[in-house]
């Protein structure tokens, strides 16, 4: 493919720029970077289709060349084909120099480890100093552009892999001295010295060998060039990130050391050599250079930037952006230091001049606007970040930069922000003055107002009037002398123009409530008292959506009900009936259910009569919270889904219970035990996580040893109190330890039902112990003898070793038996007697104790619990 | 400081994508430092399909401008510079700096040095001014002395060239196009040291200077007691140094009569090399002072090839040129209107041209006008609903003339016909086109012997001034008119 003609050419580099991803996908994408590179050395192109081919390159390199081995033999192919060019003139000798290094950054093959890097490193050198002039490299014509473009690339080089060429810097101070194009050359030193000021802070190496360094070396091993500051892959470029120079911020960046005598001096000798010649830069490059300059000079010992002031006056004067720009960069870097008090009010005027100025085009007036708010002043008084006008910029200085009605939207809004600063700075002093800034406000919205209210008139115009009413808002939103006259202007003009509803949506929508909430009160007067004119009630309906609340229900009621008869189509139905979901949100009301109940036979379209009756069977009979959260929007569904299928998902969400996990609603526990009444009962601790509605606690008995268990209810439940006690009776089928599967059902307080299975609850053998209604005054052990005999021969009997602690028996007893005890004598013998539900008993004689422990005898009629209470008294010391 | 990507579009509305991408240009090397600096918060520039779409939503050039489009219309949408967010595949794009002129969107991305969230304040980013210069320079290029689409053509053909010259790789190296192409077409001059870069050659010829003063005036009339009139000069003074030499240097002084308007808010080229501070104080913002600076106003500098413009400065004059004053009563079928216009007795009364057109907005076409006219002659536009009032070369020796008519006008028939926002109601203007040739409202002048050109060979001098109307109102005084605040006679 190497050998395509110029118009083969042309046309695939046209649907190469067309889209450039979609050709690279097709067939021709995979070879286009090969062919390029055999193109330009191809004897059949003319040198202007090969200059078209480089200015591909240029733009697309990492489609061209996407990988970094690509790009490496991409580049070394471009070099070879610059010095396969015949020693005549050539235009391409630029533009492959400019390719080759593009190729070489942008494929990021730029490294220590790159021949091609090394080569074209040393190229570029040989060709900024001079050298590779007298090789045969073009004609003497043809050198000072090539050495300029040299020059150009290696601060492209430098730009992106800060600190390569620090080593240079001798070397360039010096072409500065000599026959070099100035411009470029001046702004690479710039560069280089601003890249070399932040690693010197960061590596703590002294500049003045550097500075004072001579001509490049000649042997042919060494390279003037240095990978080592320059790191590894990306992070070099990190360092320098804070795009604005901010004086007062820590010296600790640049400034850590201070330079030494010869140092300072040789620096400031560079930094004056570069100023002295920036008069020859082009205004832009003269800017680049200061700004460079600020950047890496800012805090720095030893350097005063009063450098800078022989060419300040120069600088004001001028209207050229960027110059101006750059002295505010200056200001930002130096403060004080560099500007005194008085200069700070000239560059404000200055500023505020040419942000008016009628010779300067209007982005600059705007961005000189945009200045002037964010001005970097000496002594700022503000919070940081926030626009402001500058202390020293009074109402006066100020009265060219009012908006007036004649200027586009962009200028005005500008201007309007710029007055309502004004307004609310200088609301304490100057009141003379500010009631004619109101006044004039006032009459500016108005304007506006009247605009936006023209029949026919464009979008922008509604728009601006709006975007002009929010700004006010915001900008004075706790001004209600302000405030009061805007919202009424606003309701004429919704009187005037109702088709403006989807304006006052917006409006309503985005601003605080102190605008806010008058609003919504005067456009419900208007709506629902107004006069409804021919075609406006979707408007009216839209609007009344947004600001129908719980006041005022009979006439909003009313006027829906008259709107009813006027809603022909499907259309004007829905935003009727959108109201009345609204209206149910804020509050519902009886009213309502008679108009939806109407509205249910009245609609002509069976798909609003269905919503209708939908909506008023949701009213019926759902409560309030959960009516809110039926209607309200669903997180549920994708923004862009149909308004019915977000409110169909709100329904579902609403309606259906949701399974929750249990770990975040609620905890449940069993707590301490006591002992009375008829059956045994639970005491579960419940304790909430979230506030919880009508909790609802459903329990299943393992291996239905109880009778089946009642439900718990409780109505509200609260994090902040203390844990509840739930008495949970027991009716055991038979004596029988056992677990309880738990779930919870409840509401949350925005209205879901949730449904949780909380971790199952065990009932312990002792929780089923009753006692035996206790025998009359000192007649107990017979009341126990007689028990105790009762129980053969049907029962069991055995005899179980107790282990016992250090507390001895009678602590044992106390703490687990008390309750059970009916004859004792305490401390050495104790006849217990437990009664166990539904017709069991267990009875217990402990005496005669030993030191490490006590021989139990126990007797029981139901044999089925004499492996239970075994375990259960061997396991009594251990739970003492 | 440096540009990722460049370009220009043009408006065509009525055309399916309503625009056209005349020229782009990335910048990869600059693409891939921003993806460094701006980390997390990077966001790729978009193909030109993609950027078109966008740009044209935004500038509100696409033809459906009817509903109501949240993302554009929103009143919490405001954009008070012209530096946008661009939404482009889920993202936004920003800043990018772009602004319309002739159908025509100039657009650039400048990089930023550090991460996009939070957005860091435009005055902190050194390549948004630089943005802005370049296009100014593009937008300079393209239409200055451009007379057709074809002329068009070819010099956007030229423009990739003539960026890999001034911008070839994203940083701006000269911000005047037109000083490339003569570099390249010069590309054999051998440029001693000093030569500066904004100079790309020598002049060989016949030396000579020309300086060239032209006044704008501006005014806005309102012939009422609450609200001031307004009038404002703006003046430019540009010049062409022909010289030979390549640093020659030139001072010239621009003089005011004895009862002259000082000169002030005077913006100064770059050439410039030294001030006196008395120019750059004088300005219209700060308190009236009466020891205010006067001149002469001295100007030292060494010329670039091209003609190019010294100065920019604006003045208070004491009285407008011409006064006028205009009422208009609505009776129920027609409009009954009066126009006076008054030249002041200082103003030299000879014009290239003078006329005053009388639009009529907001209302049905012109049916019918009766008129009675002191001087010049009137010219009825029906389908305009304009009436031109030609007064000529001279004001009669009265220096005051009158326009008294009946307009009827015919019912309105569609919305569109003859709109306009501020003409509201009886809100009306006349508004005065005018141009006196060898005059400035100032009084100021360059005297062709205070020029001083150090430089071999002793240049011709020529000098010209003129004096041009420009927004020039005068308001019915019978209803409410667009006020500057500072005409609120407080």
């Amino acid at each position: 493919m190497g050998s395509l003609s110029r118009e083969a050419w042309a046309q695939r580099l046209g649907a190469f720029r067309a889209s450039p991803s979609a050709f690279m996908a097709g067939p021709e994408g995979e070879s286009l970077g090969r062919d390029l590179l055999s193109g330009l050395r191809s004897e059949k192109l003319s040198e202007q289709t090969k200059v078209s081919l480089l200015v591909l390159s240029l733009e697309f390199p990492d489609q061209l060349w996407p990988d970094a081995s690509v790009a490496e033999a991409a580049t070394t192919s471009l070099l070879d084909t610059l010095d396969l060019l015949s020693p005549r003139p050539s235009a391409l000798r630029r533009p492959l120099l400019l390719a080759a290094t593009t190729a070489l950054i942008a494929g990021g093959a730029l490294g220590p480890t790159s021949g091609a890097s090394g080569r074209l490193l040393r190229l570029l050198l040989d060709l900024a100093s001079g050298r590779a002039l007298g090789r045969g490299f073009g004609l003497d014509s043809e050198q000072r552009p090539l050495q300029a473009t040299a020059l150009e690339c290696l601060r492209e080089l430098e730009s992106c892999q800060p600190g390569l060429l620090w080593s240079c810097l001798g070397l360039l101070r010096g072409l500065l001295r000599r026959e070099a194009p100035v411009q470029p050359l001046s702004l690479l030193l710039t560069l280089v010295l601003r890249n070399a000021l932040v690693a010197r802070a960061r590596a703590g190496t002294s500049l003045w060998g550097l500075l004072l360094g001579g001509d490049l070396p000649t042997g042919d091993g060494s390279c003037p060039w240095d990978w080592t500051l320059a790191g590894e892959g990306d992070a070099h470029l990190k360092p320098q990130a804070p795009c604005w120079p901010a004086a007062e911020k820590e010296e600790g960046g640049l400034a850590a050391l201070e330079p030494s005598p010869e140092e300072a001096r040789e620096l400031r000798a560079t930094v004056a050599q570069l100023l002295d010649a920036s008069y020859l830069l082009t205004p832009v490059a003269q800017a680049q250079l200061l700004w460079l300059l600020g950047w890496g000079l800012q805090g720095l010992r030893g350097q005063p930037p009063a450098l800078f002031k022989p060419q300040l006056v120069r600088l004001l004067s001028t209207a050229q952006l960027t110059l101006l720009h750059a002295v505010l960069a200056l200001k930002a870097a130096f403060g004080e230091a560099l500007f005194t008090a008085q200069d700070e009010v000239l560059l404000l005027q200055r500023l505020t001049v040419a942000a008016q100025h009628p010779a300067l085009p209007p982005p600059t007036h705007l961005f000189y606007l945009h200045c002037l708010l964010n001005f970097p002043e000496n002594c700022p008084l503000g919070p940081d970040g926030e626009e402001a006008t500058p202390l020293l910029l009074g109402p006066q200085l100020c009265q060219g930069l009012l908006p007036n009605l004649l200027h586009d939207p962009m200028a005005l809004l500008a201007r309007l922000h710029l007055l309502c600063l004004l307004w609310a700075e200088h609301e304490e002093e100057e009141r003379g003055q500010l009631q004619s800034l109101q006044q004039y406000l006032e009459t500016l919205l108005a304007g506006l107002r009247q605009r936006a209210a023209l029949a026919g008139g464009p979008r922008t115009s509604a728009t601006l009037c709006f975007q002009a009413s929010y700004l006010v808002a915001r900008c004075l939103s706790g001004y209600p002398t302000v405030l009061t006259p805007l919202t009424h202007g606003l309701a004429q003009l919704y009187q005037t123009r109702p088709a403006l509803a989807p304006h006052f949506v917006d409006l309503l929508s985005s601003v605080g409530p102190e605008l806010g909430e008058p609003l919504k009160m005067v456009l419900r007067h208007e709506v629902v008292l107004g006069t409804s004119r021919e075609g406006a009630l979707r408007w009216h309906l839209q609007t009344l959506a947004k600001v129908v609340d719980g006041e005022a229900q009979s006439t909003t009621l009313r006027f829906l009900q008259a709107a009813a008869s006027h809603c022909s189509d499907w259309g004007l139905q829905q935003a009727l009936l959108q109201v009345c979901r609204n209206l149910m949100r804020a509050g519902g009301g009886e009213g309502l259910a008679d108009l939806l109940q109407a509205l249910a036979v009245q609609l002509e379209d069976p798909d609003g009569r269905d919503h209708a009756r939908l909506y008023y069977l949701l009213l019926a009979h759902l409560s309030g919270h959960k009516l809110g959260m039926a209607l309200g929007p669903s997180l549920a569904a994708p923004a862009l889904a149909s308004s019915l299928v977000a409110e169909n998902q709100g329904f579902a969400a609403a309606l259906t219970v949701q399974g929750a996990p249990a770990s975040t609603s609620l905890r449940l526990s069993v707590g301490p035990r006591r002992v009375h009444g008829s059956s045994p009962v639970l005491h579960l601790q419940v304790e909430a996580l979230q506030p919880l509605y009508s909790l609802e606690l459903r329990f299943r008995v393992e291996g239905q040893v109880y009778e089946p268990l009642e439900m718990v209810h409780v109505p509200f439940l609260c994090p902040d109190h203390p844990a509840r006690l739930l008495p949970l009776p027991l009716h055991p089928r038979r004596p029988a330890p056992s677990h309880l599967g738990v779930s919870a059902l409840y509401t949350t307080p925005t209205g879901l039902t949730c449904h949780a299975q909380l971790p199952p609850l065990l009932v312990n053998f002792q929780d089923l112990f009753l006692p035996f209604p206790s025998p009359s005054e000192g007649t107990g052990p017979s009341f126990f003898d007689e028990l105790w005999a009762s129980c053969l021969p049907k029962g069991a009997e055995s005899r179980v070793w107790c282990p016992l602690g250090p507390q001895g028996l009678e602590a044992l007893v106390s703490h687990h038996l008390e309750p059970f005890v009916v004859a004792a004598q305490p401390p050495i013998s104790y006849s217990v007697a437990i009664h166990l539900p539904p017709a069991s008993k267990l009875l217990l004689r402990l005496g005669d104790a030993q030191v490490d422990g006590v021989s139990v005898a126990l007797r029981t009629d139901d044999w089925t619990v004499l492996p239970l209470a075994g375990d259960y008294i061997r396991g009594l010391s251990a739970a003492a | 400081m440096a540009q990722r990507a460049v370009w220009l579009i043009s408006h065509e509305p009525r055309t399916p994508l309503c625009g056209t991408v005349r020229f782009s240009r990335r910048f990869p090397t600059v693409e891939k430092r921003a993806k460094v600096f701006n980390g997390a918060s990077y966001v790729p520039v978009p193909e030109d399909a993609l950027l078109l779409k966008a740009l044209l939503f935004e500038f509100r050039l696409l033809d459906d401008d009817k509903d109501f489009v949240e993302s554009r219309d929103s009143c919490s949408r405001i954009n008070k510079t012209s530096v946008y967010g661009i939404p482009v595949g889920g993202e936004e794009l920003w800043p990018v700096v772009a602004f319309m002129k002739n159908c025509m969107i100039y657009a650039s991305v400048p990089l930023v040095e550090q991460t996009l969230c939070p957005r860091p304040p435009l005055i902190s980013i050194s390549g948004v001014s630089q943005g802005f210069e370049l296009l100014f320079g593009i937008q300079d290029f393209l239409f200055l002395s451009q007379k057709n689409d074809a002329e068009l053509n070819s010099k956007l053909n030229q423009l990739p060239d003539l960026l890999l010259q001034t911008c070839p790789f994203g940083t701006l190296l000269d911000a005047n196009l037109q000083n490339s192409l003569d570099n390249t077409n010069f590309a054999s001059v051998t440029q001693p040291q000093k030569q500066p870069a904004w100079k790309t050659g020598t002049y060989k010829g016949k030396p000579q200077v020309s300086i060239s003063i032209t006044e704008k005036v501006k005014s806005m009339q309102y012939d009422k007691r609450e609200i001031a009139d307004m009038w404002q000069v703006v003046g430019t003074v540009t010049c062409k140094c022909d010289l030979e030499g390549f640093m020659p240097n030139v001072t010239i002084s621009l003089s005011l009569p004895t009862n002259g308007s000082p000169l002030q808010d005077i913006l100064i080229h770059p050439c410039v090399t030294s001030l006196d501070s008395a120019i750059l104080t004088s300005n219209s913002i700060g308190a009236v002072d009466d020891s205010a600076f006067s001149g002469p106003y001295k100007f030292p500098f060494t010329p670039p090839l091209e003609s190019f413009h010294l100065c920019y400065y604006t003045s208070q004059v004491p009285v407008p040129p011409i006064l006028g004053f205009y009422r208009i009563q609505e009776e129920e079928t027609q409009l009954k209107i009066t126009v006076n216009l008054k030249l002041h007795e200082s103003v030299k009364n000879n014009f290239e041209f003078c006329e005053a057109r009388i639009p009529f907005y907001n209302r049905g076409p012109i049916t019918h006008v009766e008129y009675k006219i002191s001087f010049g002659q009137l010219e009825i536009f029906r389908e305009k609903n304009l009436l031109i009032w030609t007064i000529g070369q001279k004001f009669p020796k009265s220096m005051e003339i009158t326009l008294s008519g009946n307009i009827t006008f015919g019912t309105k028939k569609h919305e569109k016909q003859s709109f306009d926002q501020i003409c509201i109601g009886s809100t009306a203007y006349v508004k005065l086109h005018f141009k006196i040739i060898d005059y400035t409202l100032t009084g100021c002048y360059a005297d062709q012997h205070s020029v001083q050109v150090f430089a071999s060979g002793k240049p011709k001098i020529s000098t010209n001034r003129k004096l041009i109307s420009s927004d020039y109102y005068v308001w019915n005084s019978k209803a409410p008119a667009p006020v500057a605040y500072g005409s609120l006679v407080l």
